[in-house]
């Protein structure tokens, strides 16, 4: 019986012990995994007509009109820890004969500034529209000022303005946002 | 994240088609073989199964990649093995794991020559295809994928915990028919499946469009199934291992399920044999809760409007409207009615050729059973595997060669071709020692050399008592 017992078992341990095991192989490599994608995602966009800039009521310009909004997945930790780089693209097209400056201004939830960025904005006419492009890539020490951010104000600024003032100035934008998402203990 | 993601990567490229059990099938000397086929020639009077060893069963794989090509020291950076693996697989490539315990085991020898045999086991089944188009957003972003549709509909996967109790009735009808049937009661423990979903996320930059992308999800379509997960939400993680057992034992969703099977000697040294297993359903209706995504949306990115406005006074909540837009248009429903739910039903098939000097009983040719078949030391033959699965079937076939050495030791080769690769070769060995009835079969031997090269592992052991006819 003995003898008999012992063949099976044998063979068992040929099977288990002896034939399998896992060679060449280094699970310390999922350390160094990392996704990397790179996303593409609209921004804001606004249509101001040209009637924006002068208060109707009161008959006097209105150089400067603002406005705000939320942007909360930009502070979100995932997006704090991972984001490398973003490279913001802002396509102005103007029909107002007036030159602008634009500003954007980046607030945290405590609703101080973090980052802030300027662009300026050619004259156009209703004959000739103008485009203007405007970029800016923002890395480094920098992004981490960025994703402190969780809203945005932007404020248009025109130098002088009249009741008879006509035209638009349209803003579209977007963001390539570089991530690095990889585990960080 | 990252730790999870190396866990499912890790587990389910280590843990063949699942539950294929192509060496168990037909090899009589394992009481369990009943279980592949309710059908099978039972040799045996009586056996027991010893309580929760009598088999476990554990199977996983992956149909388009090894451990070796994403953790191989090949000295390439893993991620490009990653991004190449991402690229190469198909959204019909899948990742599935099989494992089940038998609790208890038994069958006897009635008077009336019925075989009759039941008992309880537990199983856990997982399958989920690639989602090809996900992971390669998820791995290279939109940038370069603009116009390109990502498909959603490739999210499939289903995931089941459930424990079985059987009962069976074997009889030979005539001198060359062996039929079987089976009566099966599932209890659903967990339950989570997302199958049948469709849709579309575009992102592409269209003329006139309000901003300088359309990002677009078409006609999305999303559904997730659960039973007994959302009431374990609220439990401690200690509580948790008392509350399934509590469904394991008729405390979970029912189902009903039959298994029937037939062995036919189509001359004396010729057999045929099919089998169908798990022909059933399970009945979703405890705690059910269903996730619906419906609907499609187009994001522009924000609209700033410019409200003239006096000093402190807020301007409008533009990412609340954008958000609750967004929820309106593609709603998450959570719908608490029950569902039913198909098991994945299993068809075997196979033809023996049997050869060699015959063995049991006297060793000659019974002249008062000519025409039946007889047992003999070596058999060759084919069968065919399929499992349902949710992108319809899974098939594979297989070669055996099968051998009783001595009186005591029986073996089966079987080399087997299916999704995963056309290199399977694989080994069981059956003993009786005694009254004492032992078998272990392994898959895929020709990568135990190196585990990590191959796409499934599968491997079943148990031990009984056997009782042989005198």
């Amino acid at each position: 019986m003995k003898t008999t017992l012992l063949k099976p078992i044998v063979l068992v341990c040929f099977f288990i012990l002896v034939l399998s095991c896992v060679k060449d192989t280094d699970f310390d490599q999922a350390e160094d995994i990392t996704l990397t994608p790179v996303v593409e995602l609209d921004l804001i966009y606004f249509d101001l007509d040209a009637s924006e800039f002068f208060d109707q009521v009161n008959n006097v310009p209105r150089s400067t009109v603002t406005d705000t909004t939320e942007i909360r997945f930009l502070d979100d930790s995932e997006i704090r820890e991972s984001l490398r780089r973003a490279d913001f693209y802002f396509k102005f097209t103007n029909s107002i004969p007036r030159s602008f400056q634009v500003d954007f201004m980046f607030l945290s939830e405590q609703n101080d500034t973090t980052y802030t960025t300027q662009a300026f904005v050619n004259e156009g006419s209703s004959a000739n529209v103008v485009i203007t492009e405007f970029e800016e890539q923002i890395e480094g020490e920098d992004i981490l000022q960025l994703t402190m951010a969780d809203k945005v104000v932007v404020s248009v600024t025109i130098p002088s303005s009249n009741a008879n003032l006509s035209g638009n100035l349209n803003l579209q934008s977007k963001t390539t946002y570089y991530l690095e998402i990889r585990d960080r203990q | 994240m990252k730790q999870l993601l190396t866990f499912i990567l890790a587990f389910c490229l280590t843990a063949a088609i699942g539950q294929n059990k192509q060496l168990l099938y037909g090899f009589e000397e394992i009481p369990q073989s009943l279980l592949a086929n309710p059908g099978v020639v039972v040799p045996q009077k009586k056996h027991f199964g010893i309580p929760f060893l009598s088999q476990l069963h554990i199977n996983g794989g992956a149909s388009g990649v090894t451990v070796y090509d994403i953790f191989g020291e090949t000295g390439e950076d893993i991620n490009s093995k990653i991004r190449r693996k991402i690229f190469e697989m198909e959204n019909t490539d899948f990742f599935t794991t099989t494992q089940q315990l038998e609790i208890l085991n038994f069958g006897w020898r009635a008077k009336n020559e019925f075989y009759f045999s039941g008992g309880v086991y537990q199983e856990f089944d997982f399958i989920t295809y690639f989602p090809r188009d996900l992971a390669i957003l998820a791995w290279e972003g939109n940038q370069q994928y603009l116009d390109y549709g990502f498909d959603l509909g490739e999210v499939s996967a289903t995931a089941d915990l459930l424990t079985v109790y059987h009962f069976g009735a074997n009889k030979k009808l005539g001198k060359k028919l062996t039929a079987g049937l089976r009566l099966k009661v599932y209890s659903s423990m967990l339950s989570a499946r997302s199958t049948n979903n469709s849709g579309t996320f575009t992102t592409t930059i269209a003329e006139n469009s309000l901003n300088i992308y359309e990002h677009r999800i078409d006609n999305a379509d999303i559904t997730l199934n659960t039973t007994g997960i959302a009431s374990l939400d609220g439990m401690q993680g200690s509580e948790i291992p008392g509350e399934l057992i509590g469904r394991a034992f008729f405390g979970g969703n029912f189902g009903l399920g039959i298994d029937l099977g037939a062995t036919y000697d189509v001359t004396d040294n010729i057999q045929a044999s099919a089998s169908i297993v798990d022909l059933g359903a399970i009945f979703h209706s405890k705690d059910a809760e269903t996730y619906q995504a419906r609907g499609s949306y187009t994001l522009n990115g924000i609209q700033l409007i410019f409200p003239p406005l006096d000093e402190g006074e807020p301007t409008f909540p533009y990412y609340d409207d954008l958000e609750d837009e967004i929820e309106r248009e593609i709603p998450i429903d959570t719908i608490n009615s029950g569902y039913t739910q198909l098991r994945p039903v299993k068809m075997n098939a196979s033809v023996k050729y049997s050869f060699g000097r015959i063995t049991g009983g006297s060793g000659e040719c019974d002249c008062t059973n000519m025409g039946a078949g007889v047992s003999r030391a070596q058999a060759v033959g084919v069968q065919f595997y399929s499992i349902m699965r949710p992108k319809g079937p899974q098939m594979a076939g297989t070669l055996f060669y099968y051998r009783r050495l001595w009186e005591f030791l029986s073996a089966k080769a079987t080399y087997t071709a299916d999704s995963f690769s056309f290199s399977n070769v694989g080994l069981a060995v059956a003993a009786d020692i005694g009254k004492f009835n032992f078998y272990i079969a392994a898959d895929n031997l020709l990568k135990y050399g190196n585990l990590a090269k191959a796409k499934s592992v599968s491997l079943q052991l148990g031990f009984n008592i056997k009782i042989d006819e005198e």
